[in-house]
């Protein structure tokens, strides 16, 4: 038996890059319910993202998170902290919140900012915060078998294909070689 | 600390070039003045929240146009 699945915020950056790829839905089955938060929402244009928004909603997988004025404001001053810290990539207000709130409640943040990766190393008070990009959702959904495949670098290279989106090669064959490590180990 | 630590230093240049590689500059080159100082801007800083506003555009629609233009995001 699985241990429980994770609940997870999601920013712009990654949900309309993820919206694209075939294999969307999978994300369900990682995560118990994800956040998107209303700011994110309002960045959402495109009829193909609404739509999959819209459809797990309703199926109650997604769920609105409203920002409240205590989480706008925590936010408003990581962004500030954020630009005190030379060479971090900004964060931006819209993840600063997903930051802010898995923070607060341990939800996994996900992201395709780069200030947000950086930010949870160089800023203490952020440092427990899981941060995932397309690439540890992926690398999760193969780990626990909710995608099963004997080439795992081959839906890797489907995301790629399908978003326009590339991972690094140093993370991408860390990942793979430590997915192969896994299945050698079951197998 | 000023400088990028050299781990996130290599990434960002690692996604410069695959960024500068990949992306169809004659696309770009067509484009109105702004979006294309914008494109140019996200190829040389991968920053796509400061391109889609140096676009004018919303950012899943400044997302579509990078992919137009063949410029991938790489994180």
């Amino acid at each position: 038996m699985s241990a429980a699945r994770p609940t997870a915020i999601a920013d712009t950056c990654f949900l309309i890059d993820w919206a694209r790829w075939r294999r969307r839905d999978v994300i369900f089955k990682v995560f118990r319910l994800v956040f998107v938060p209303e700011s994110v929402l309002d960045e959402i244009t495109s009829e193909n993202t609404i739509a999959w928004i819209a459809n797990w909603l309703a199926e109650g997988s997604l769920a609105l998170f409203t920002e409240t004025r205590d989480i706008v404001e925590e936010a408003r001053r990581l962004v500030e902290r954020s630009r005190e810290i030379p060479w971090i990539r900004a964060v931006d207000l819209p993840e600063a919140i997903c930051l802010c709130a898995g923070k607060r409640w341990g939800y996994v943040v996900l992201t395709e900012n780069r200030g947000a990766l950086m930010a949870v190393e160089a800023i203490e008070e952020y440092r427990g915060v899981k941060v995932w990009r397309a690439l540890e959702v992926i690398r999760e959904a193969l780990r626990t078998g909710v995608i099963a495949v004997s080439d795992p670098l081959s839906v890797f290279r489907e995301y790629e294909e399908d978003t326009r989106h590339i991972f690094p090669r140093r993370d991408l064959e860390s990942v793979v070689r430590e997915l192969e490590g896994d299945a050698g180990k079951v197998g | 600390m000023k400088e990028m630590p050299g781990k996130w230093a290599e990434l960002e240049r690692e996604a410069r070039e695959i960024r500068r590689r990949y992306a169809d500059w004659e696309f770009i080159e067509k484009q109105p003045p702004r979006l294309r100082a914008a494109l140019k801007y996200y190829v040389e800083t991968g920053d796509i929240r400061r391109a889609a506003k140096l676009a004018g555009l919303k950012l899943e629609d400044f997302r579509e146009l990078l992919r137009r233009a063949n410029v991938p995001v790489v994180v």
